[in-house]
């Protein structure tokens, strides 16, 4: 049984990160007492109704029956109000439980960013993040608490029973418990096998749907469309001939319950009508012994099913909804297997390993420095170096070869480096690289200081990524450039964001709007791709880093204003500033240093 | 929300036959529930007839009851058997139709989408696609509760309510009085209850948006924030917003769970009033047992449909908001449901191979709701290059969509065979595409092989297909398998593929006319040297090749070469 053993390990992650989402019982604990309280009433008013009026028509004194009549307008209003209230305990305890979980699921995710957050799977981790995290909500609201609340509120009434009929108790037990592993099971097995059966046509037609609408012009353009609708209704009408074939299976829980409240209705007078008893005439000493029935007691029992049968019907409905809980919960587990500790994350910790024999045979001419043997010349011979690498080659955590061919550089405070290459050769990778996200492998300094040994925080706060699309808040202008300050967003000062945006070309635009104040929008709505490139590059001016990695900053813009866009942004990094600048397409030689050209290893 | 949308009912017409199926079920479940009621009632007051109300013991044998009862407590076992089968019935009639009903707008909604699409009515990016795809994927599943426990609840609201009235009423008028000014007092108190706390609702309910848009926001700029060195300070962050979230839900919670609260309490209000009243008149001897407890059993019953009703508001309400944008993209393609395109369909095909050229005069292109060319004129001609620049947002993809048909246009835009001035051929967009072959901006490709993708809906033809791959350098395996979206080829790849489809379209159907809108993006320079050539070479074959360019090399190479100019562009000049 591999396949077992290989589904225990996240079954069991998905379980206990259940256990740790759960809300505390303290705080479940009103939620509870309040669903117990609300079903005790739903049943104690149908079998006080049901009491009333069988006394009633022995028609005793009316006085005798006004303790009766309290109970009755007493239990009806009790069953909303503490239904009302169950409702918001419980929520109120799940909601509290959600953001302990959100906090989990963050930490998860955190080391993952931004290597493993790539395009391709970002959107299902996300997905993750958010969605499953707010499916977990259904496990004190629709599991734990119906689960609880009525499965007590049953056995009370049970315990009532088994004082007026033991056998009748038991009966009612026995059917209870049939009805409900019946219907359990049933659901059980019918939903899960046809949404095993269909997930997989599912996710098929939705991808075609997806190849379908998302390129409907090429399609048009191909005279493919009408082929592509075929595999569209074709696999429409497989999904729809197997939902057909468990939709038979809907009804059964249904079913399962209906026959069973008859059947505990008819057991009631079966089992308590041979055992019938004339009537105590109603008075102070009404009390029946233990075993004894009269009629009031039998129409109660025979009416008692009703309302008990009504609330186990949310067990089953409680398991199916544990069931995508734990769906949910697993799938957040697959995030990542550990819960990060709590408190400052821990990156992968950064090796700089000495170069391995291996390498030191790969021959450089891979590597084309298209000036000069290394770096632009041009540096007096006293000046400490801003970056100096020798052979780094990085490589993505999964594999074992480097990507690309070893790469050497040195440049001086204020110089710029181009590399270039095709796409695909690990121009990211590189950059990821040199910034702490990837293991990076050979001599890397920054300012003459060996940086094997620097945490990855402080290699990014001399050395800082600009992304090829950094995200934007959805927040100020201010708010977007502050989380840049190496003292904190609360440090930064107006007069430094006005230089930064300046010096990217911003200053202006944001007075023709509300100035630091500018909202940007949600992704960055509200303003262009290339105000977005420069807000970037603006907070890699206000981390105060000695160099500053570009990659393709102008990967989304048309070459003429790439062009533009380059010599504003090479320009505004001062004159201390180094820049690595990664792009495919040509950059004016006045604007840099040196050039590396990477080839595939 | 309306309760009932009548579009469900004119675009999927398995609703149609489920609502009557639904209204004989629930005519059949109430008819069960009142002949339930009614036996249980009588066996009980039966039962407690034969002991004797008032303490006279008549007989003892207590087989002799049973076996008084046996027909009725047979005819009760009976009913119990028909209620289990019809609430087998109506949710197994539920999820059949939902099954069909989500098909039927399935088919229909994909099929309006891309008719609207080809004949120019929609610009193939007026809509939110990933929108759209969720929509008709997943998000069309949201009918099944709507159909399993919204509609049949519904109906049953409609037919139940009147019959147990007039059971009630029958029975005992005083119950049904009661009931009667019960009822209607829930819709009246949910709607108070919704008006008087509509606008601090909405404010909670933006409040509540905004907050978890916060939280989505941290969240997809995690690595941004990690490149700050700031993502750890986001826990403590998020605890905060999750804090501020669950404060903001349950202050609209206490207000929406109102409703169910006026629900809930209206239903056990009324047994408890109709308890004591007929309990009142049971003493006095006006009344029997077995309509007491008849009355008793029925009143619950007459409340329930509607407390389901309001139970599954919420499932039904995703179960519409699903649909209304399925009805949407249906409303859409109907009101653009024009005269067929093109009076007589000229057998475009018998075109193929004849040199054409592209006369584009006085040309007006819209997209959305704005002008984005005015005033175009261009020729190109069979057997040359022909490379059209211009600032970009200037509307050159534009021009390349309008003469696919994608965008509507005014003006001409006319293929003439090439040296014959006199005959053009006025074709309307989808028959001008016959004789094209183009390659946009986004690549477009699916799932599939690579050799699918390159060849689309032609015959395969392996060599042909290596040979364009090899002009536009691409090499890759013909079997090498995509998936959605063409993932599996990198960005570059994935734009080369596209062109060697229209190079392949080209070839195999000798179209006259080839449109490349930015081949070179994603090409280095030797690349783009060898497209050159192999675009050249096909306008030696007579095509006209017509190539949007900002590249300077492309530009040399042009036999013609077209500046579109802000002059084209906007408001008339």
């Amino acid at each position: 049984m591999t396949a077992g053993t290989a589904e225990q390990n996240p079954q069991r992650q998905a379980r206990s990160l259940l256990a740790a989402s759960r809300p505390s019982w303290r705080a479940m604990a009103p939620g509870l007492i309040f669903g117990i309280l609300s079903g005790l009433s739903a049943v104690l008013l149908l079998g006080s109704s049901a009491y009333l009026i069988t006394r009633a028509a022995e028609q005793p004194p009316i006085l005798y029956l006004g303790l009766l009549v309290v109970a009755v307008r007493t239990f009806a209003l009790s069953r909303g109000f503490f239904r009302y209230l169950e409702r918001l305990s419980t929520h109120d305890a799940a909601f509290r439980a959600l953001g302990e979980v959100r906090g989990d699921a963050f930490s998860r995710l955190e080391p993952l960013a931004p290597v493993k957050l790539g395009p391709r799977r970002r959107g299902d981790l996300l997905t993750r993040v958010i969605r499953d995290v707010d499916g977990l909500v259904d496990l004190p609201t629709r599991v734990i608490q119906p689960l609880t609340s009525s499965l007590t509120v049953v056995g009370l009434t049970l315990l009532a029973v088994l004082w007026f009929s033991p056998l009748f108790a038991l009966a009612l037990a026995g059917l209870l418990l049939l009805t409900l592993v019946l219907g359990t099971l049933v659901t059980e097995t019918l939903t899960v096998g046809a949404e095993r059966r269909t997930a997989q046509l599912r996710g098929d037609l939705a991808d075609e749907v997806v190849d379908l609408v998302s390129e409907l012009d090429v399609l048009i353009a191909y005279d493919a469309v009408d082929a592509q609708l075929q595999k569209v209704a074709e696999l429409d009408a497989r999904l729809r001939r197997e939902a057909l074939i468990g939709a038979r299976g809907a009804g059964l829980l249904a079913a399962v319950f209906s026959a069973g409240t008859g059947a505990a209705v008819l057991a009631a007078l079966l089992i308590t009508g041979p055992t019938l008893q004339a009537a105590v005439p109603l008075g102070p000493d009404v009390a029946l012994g233990f075993g004894e029935v009269d009629p009031a007691v039998l129409v109660t029992l025979a009416l008692i099913p009703l309302a008990v049968f009504e609330l186990a019907a949310a067990v089953p409905l409680a398991w199916s909804a544990r069931r995508r809980v734990l769906t949910h919960a697993r799938r957040i587990a697959e995030i990542a297997p550990e819960p990060a500790p709590p408190g400052p994350a821990q990156d992968q910790p950064l090796t700089l390993q000495p170069q391995l024999p291996a390498d030191e045979q790969r021959p450089h001419a891979q590597m084309a420095p298209t000036s000069g043997s290394e770096v632009l010349a041009d540096f007096s011979a006293d000046a400490v170096p801003t970056l100096e690498l020798r052979d780094v080659t990085v490589r993505w955590p999964e594999s074992d070869a480097p990507v690309g061919a070893p790469l050497s550089a040195r440049l001086l405070p204020g110089e710029n480096l181009l590399i270039t290459g095709p796409s695909g050769v690990g121009k990211t990778a590189l950059a990821l690289g040199l910034t702490g996200f990837l293991a990076l492998e050979g001599r890397y300094r920054v300012a003459g200081e060996d940086v094997t040994g620097w945490s990855p925080e402080q290699l990014r706060r001399e050395v800082c990524l600009i992304e090829q699309q950094a995200h934007i808040f959805d927040s100020s202008l201010r708010a977007n450039l502050a989380l840049a300050h190496p003292g904190g967003p609360e440090a930064a000062q107006d007069a430094e964001l006005e230089q930064v945006l300046r010096a990217v070309g911003l200053w202006d635009w944001a007075q023709t709007r509300h100035g630091l104040q500018t909202p940007v929008g949600m992704f960055g709505d509200l303003i262009s791709g290339g105000q977005a490139q420069r807000i970037a590059v603006a907070r890699g001016l206000l981390s105060g880093a000695r160099i500053l990695i570009l990659d393709e900053p102008t990967a989304h813009v048309d070459p003429e204003t790439a062009a533009q866009m380059l010599e504003e942004l090479l320009g505004a990094t001062g004159p201390r500033r180094s820049v690595v600048l990664f792009s495919h397409t040509p950059v004016p030689d006045r604007l840099i240093n040196a050039s590396l050209q990477l080839h595939r290893a | 929300m309306k309760p009932l949308d009548p579009r469900l009912l004119r675009y999927a017409a398995a609703s149609r036959s489920f609502l009557i199926l639904a209204a004989l079920l629930g005519l059949g479940q109430v008819t069960l529930v009142i002949l339930f009621s009614w036996l249980l009632a009588s066996i009980l007051a039966r039962a407690a007839a034969w002991v004797g109300i008032l303490g006279e013991v008549p007989g003892t044998g207590s087989g002799a009851l049973l076996a008084e009862l046996a027909p009725a407590l047979l005819g009760l076992g009976g009913v119990v058997l028909g209620r289990a089968a019809l609430a087998w019935a109506v949710e197994f009639a539920a999820a059949r139709a939902a099954v069909k009903a989500k098909s039927q707008l399935r088919r229909r909604a994909t099929r309006a989408l891309a008719d609207s699409v080809a004949a120019g009515e929609a610009s193939p990016r007026s809509r939110d696609s990933a929108h759209v795809v969720t929509v008709l994927g997943s998000g069309l599943d949201a009918l099944d509760s709507y159909f399993s426990r919204y509609l049949p609840q519904l109906v049953l609201t409609i037919l139940a309510i009147p019959l147990h009235l007039g059971v009630l009423a029958s029975q005992d008028l005083t119950t049904a009085v009661i009931v009667a000014l019960t009822l209607p007092l829930i819709p009246v108190f949910m709607a108070l209850i919704g008006l008087s706390t509509q606008a601090a609702q909405q404010q909670q309910w933006r409040r509540l948006d905004r907050l978890s848009r916060t939280y989505l926001d941290i969240v997809e700029g995690l690595s941004t924030l990690k490149v700050f060195n700031r993502a750890h300070r986001q826990r403590g962050n998020l605890r905060e917003i999750s804090d501020q979230h669950r404060r903001s839900t349950m202050k609209v919670l206490r207000i929406s769970f109102l409703s169910g609260f006026v629900l809930e309490l209206a239903a056990s209000l009324s047994v408890a009033l109709v308890a004591v009243s007929v309990g009142i008149r049971l003493i006095d001897g006006q009344m029997d047992l077995a309509v007491g407890l008849f009355v008793l059993l029925i009143v619950p019953e007459a409340y329930a449909p509607l407390r389901q009703v309001g139970a599954n508001y919420h499932a039904a309400a995703e179960g519409v908001a699903a649909a209304e944008d399925v009805f949407e993209i249906l409303d859409d393609a109907a009101a653009h449901q024009g005269p067929p395109a093109g009076e007589s369909p000229t057998p475009v095909a018998a075109l193929r191979g004849v040199p054409m050229d592209l006369v584009i005069s006085g040309l007006q292109v819209r997209r959305g709701e704005t002008d984005v060319l005015q005033g175009v004129d261009l020729r190109a001609r069979a057997g040359e290059l022909t490379v059209i620049t211009g600032p970009s947002g200037i509307g050159k993809t534009s021009l390349f969509e309008a003469i696919m048909g994608f965008l509507p246009s005014r003006g001409e835009i006319l293929l003439q065979p090439h040296g014959s001035l006199g005959a053009t051929s006025r074709l309307a967009g989808p028959q001008r595409r016959e004789l094209i072959a183009w390659s946009g901006q986004r690549h477009g490709l699916r799932s599939g092989t690579v050799e699918e993708n390159i060849a689309m809906d032609q015959p395969r033809n392996p060599d042909l297909t290596r040979e364009v791959l090899d002009d536009i350098g691409l090499h890759v395996q013909l079997d090498h398998r995509l998936g959605v979206r063409g993932a599996g080829l990198s960005g570059g790849q994935a734009h080369r593929a596209a062109i060697a489809r229209a190079l392949f379209r080209v070839r195999s159907l000798d179209c006259p006319i080839l449109l490349l809108d930015e081949p070179s993006a994603a090409l280095d320079a030797r690349t783009e040297e060898q497209l050159i050539h192999t675009l050249r070479g096909e306008a030696a074959a007579g095509r006209t090749v017509l190539v949007i360019s900002h590249h300077q090399t492309m530009r040399e190479a042009a036999d013609h070469l077209v500046e579109l100019s802000p002059a084209y562009v906007g408001a008339p000049r």
